[in-house]
């Protein structure tokens, strides 16, 4: 992560100094006070399988989420195109920036992996609207980053619960909805197959494991037998 | 088609305060720092995992709820409660890392039960009933559930080859659905001889680091406390090492010598802190593992509970949010410790109250304001009649004294024997949904 990034949602947060009076239960840029294992001296647990989904990308097109979940070493996200919790989904996007820069100083390692967003709110994110944010990021021919959405709440909610993703609508004290949603912060790491291989939540986005767990997954399909390879393509 | 809407939603509205759940870094100062929706206020119910006693009630295991809000009609009253329809040693409980399910396993029948307290946490329903832990592991006796990204880490107790005390822990995704095994060592370990026993699981992110602590197999949990102290062969099957491991690799890294069976394994977790607390049931010490000036862990001894020769058996121990203070309960003298951990290196006993004839867990609030304890250690491990209190006591703290503030008999109430405990409150938010005008995709 750049200095200037880390400098900027330190601020945002607060965090800019930890002293004893921080109260632990706050949430907090993640740390990492450890020398990240080297990519292939570990195995990634086989967490879960992924769901399938009709969604729509940037362009408007219809997607199976499926084939975008195979094939490749997925970075798999929910998001919201407005969200502005220095510690929600900007500081994924940041994440995910930073990682993509290093993962291009790699060309190998850049056509293996695909990050995939999906909106939480498809209402809000219509395609065009994906296309906005995708262009704010910085598009980037070199490397496959989808942004997708739903066509309805309906859609996404079975997405949501197959990858364990809470969502939920803050209420006021009358119990009425308030303009605030929550959501647990999750990177899904997803193998060629579709496997699920590693989950970061907040405490877990730490930039130099997450790409020695991305070299760790290629190291391991170089490694795959032919017919390991072909169970590799999209359904 | 097009008149048909979202509704909750509030996920239609274009504010920007979308904010994610903080991460829990400490009962509620003791849960995986992986856990969600951590409750910083009051707490509104207690869950109570109790093992049912034969010709009580039902005679089941049973999730208990009490309403724990001061400002509730039915404050202090079990307002729920759900039985799994057998005995099996009902013990420990832990989240998932959304806390919208509560792992509860049994040490004898191995069984693990999933509540969901995250729809009504007023009314938790079981909802699965995992029973393949001994065909995918080998292992018996689930004890710690500690909550990872979308999965649980299981620190079992023993082995179904001679319930002994050589175990492992065993990674279920949220569905229940097995996923992996790590045995514990029983090899050197940097030097070390590790002795392949288990029990409490506790989680360093920002060191990468796991520790383990180690207790005794199914023969000797399962048998009668009092045939167990009296049989020399027995007493060498407790656990007498704890265990650091590399998180990312699960892999151990370093064994330490513990004896005296060191339990429950607590993180100070504030920002700078780089060390952990346990207690020794068998030598009444509490440890302290740290990382000394070049980086190395240590583990070493550092204060002694009650006086050792009386063996007063620490059991259950709850760290405050801001690691300065621990309760510590100790079984046989019915006492509960608290100790002054500014300096952990040096921590110091400030006050102590006799708050039953048997106690074991022991649970904090966030606050610190707030504690609860039980009565319970295992069903062979209890004392006899007139000993044999069984309760849920809760207490106001002050910083100065414990203040009773309700109690629950759970004799009287015929639930059984209470042990471990966990909080929830009633839901802030509402689940994102699909009403009637929502268009189907």
């Amino acid at each position: 992560m750049s200095r200037w990034h880390v400098a900027f949602l330190a601020a945002c947060a607060g965090l800019t100094t930890a002293h004893a009076a921080v109260d632990p239960g706050v949430a907090g840029a993640p740390r990492t006070e450890f020398v990240a294992p080297a990519a292939g001296t570990y195995q990634l647990q086989r967490i879960q399988s992924t769901p399938d989904a009709l969604l729509l990308d940037s362009s408007g097109k219809a997607q199976r989420l499926a084939r975008l979940l195979h094939g490749k070493i997925t970075l798999l996200t929910f998001f919201y195109t407005y969200c502005a919790d220095p510690l929600g989904c900007p500081f994924v996007r940041v994440t995910l920036s930073d990682l993509r820069a290093r993962i291009l100083q790699q060309a190998s390692l850049a056509a293996q992996v695909r990050f995939v967003t999906v909106s939480l709110d498809p209402g809000s994110d219509t395609p065009s609207q994906l296309s906005a944010y995708a262009a704010q990021i910085g598009v980037d021919p070199r490397f496959e980053w989808r942004f997708l959405t739903a066509r309805s709440v309906g859609t996404l909610l079975p997405i949501l619960d197959d990858f364990g993703q809470d969502v939920s609508v803050e209420t006021d004290a009358t119990g009425h909805p308030t303009r605030t949603l929550h959501h647990m912060l999750k990177v899904f790491l997803i193998d060629p197959h579709g496997t699920v291989r590693e989950i970061y939540s907040l405490a877990f986005l730490q930039p130099d494991v997450m790409f020695n767990d991305l070299q760790t997954l290629a190291m391991e399909s170089a490694r795959a037998p032919p017919m390991l390879a072909q169970g590799a393509q999209p359904p | 088609m097009h008149d048909r809407r979202v509704s909750a939603v509030a996920i239609a509205c274009a504010c920007a305060s979308l904010s994610v759940a903080v991460v829990a870094r400490a009962d509620e100062t003791c849960l995986s720092p992986y856990t969600s929706n951590l409750i910083k206020g009051q707490e509104d119910f207690v869950h109570v995992w109790t093992l049912g006693v034969e010709g009580l009630g039902d005679g089941s295991d049973k999730l208990v709820t009490i309403d724990a809000n001061p400002h509730s009609n039915t404050y202090g009253k079990v307002i729920h409660s759900v039985s799994v329809g057998g005995r099996g040693e009902a013990h420990h409980m832990g989240f998932t890392d959304d806390r919208k399910y509560l792992w509860a396993g049994g040490l004898d029948d191995s069984k693990i039960y999933v509540f969901d307290v995250g729809t009504t946490p007023a009314k938790p329903k079981l909802v699965r009933t995992i029973t393949d832990l001994t065909e995918k592991t080998g292992y018996v006796g689930p004890h710690t559930f500690y909550a990872l990204p979308g999965r649980l880490v299981i620190g079992n107790l023993s082995n179904a080859r001679d319930n002994g005390g050589v175990t492992g822990l065993a990674v279920y995704n949220n569905k229940g659905t097995f996923v992996a095994k790590y045995d514990m060592p029983t090899s050197k370990v940097g030097g070390v001889q590790g002795d392949g026993y288990g029990y409490d699981i506790a989680i360093n992110p920002a060191k990468n680091v796991m520790l383990t602590s180690s207790f005794a197999g199914r023969q000797n949990y399962m048998r009668a406390m009092g045939e167990v102290v009296k049989d020399p062969e027995a007493m060498k099957h407790f656990g007498s090492t704890m265990v650091l491991w590399n998180l990312k690799t699960m892999q151990p890294t370093q064994v330490f010598n513990v004896p005296g069976a060191p339990l429950e394994i607590r993180w100070a977790l504030a920002p700078g802190q780089n060390w952990a607390v346990s207690a020794t049931a068998l030598t009444s010490k509490i440890w302290l593992v740290k990382q000394d000036a070049g980086g190395q862990w240590q583990a070493k001894d550092v204060a002694t509970i009650g006086d050792p020769a009386k063996i007063p058996l620490p059991v259950d121990i709850s760290i405050s949010a801001d690691a300065k203070g621990l309760w510590v309960n100790t079984f046989m003298d019915g006492t509960t410790h608290y100790f002054d951990l500014t300096d952990p290196e040096h921590p110091k006993e400030t006050y102590h109250l006799h708050t039953g004839a048997q106690v074991n867990m022991v649970s904090q609030s966030w606050d610190g304001k707030r504690v609860y304890i039980t009565s319970s250690l295992l069903s062979l491990w209890d004392k006899g009649p007139p000993d044999n209190e069984q309760f849920l006591r809760a207490f106001n703290w002050d910083g100065h004294a414990l203040t009773p503030s309700f109690a629950v008999d759970f004799t009287k109430e015929k639930l059984g024997r209470p042990h471990h405990m966990k909080f929830t409150a009633k839901a802030a938010a509402q689940a994102l949904r699909v009403t009637t005008g929502d268009p189907q995709g």
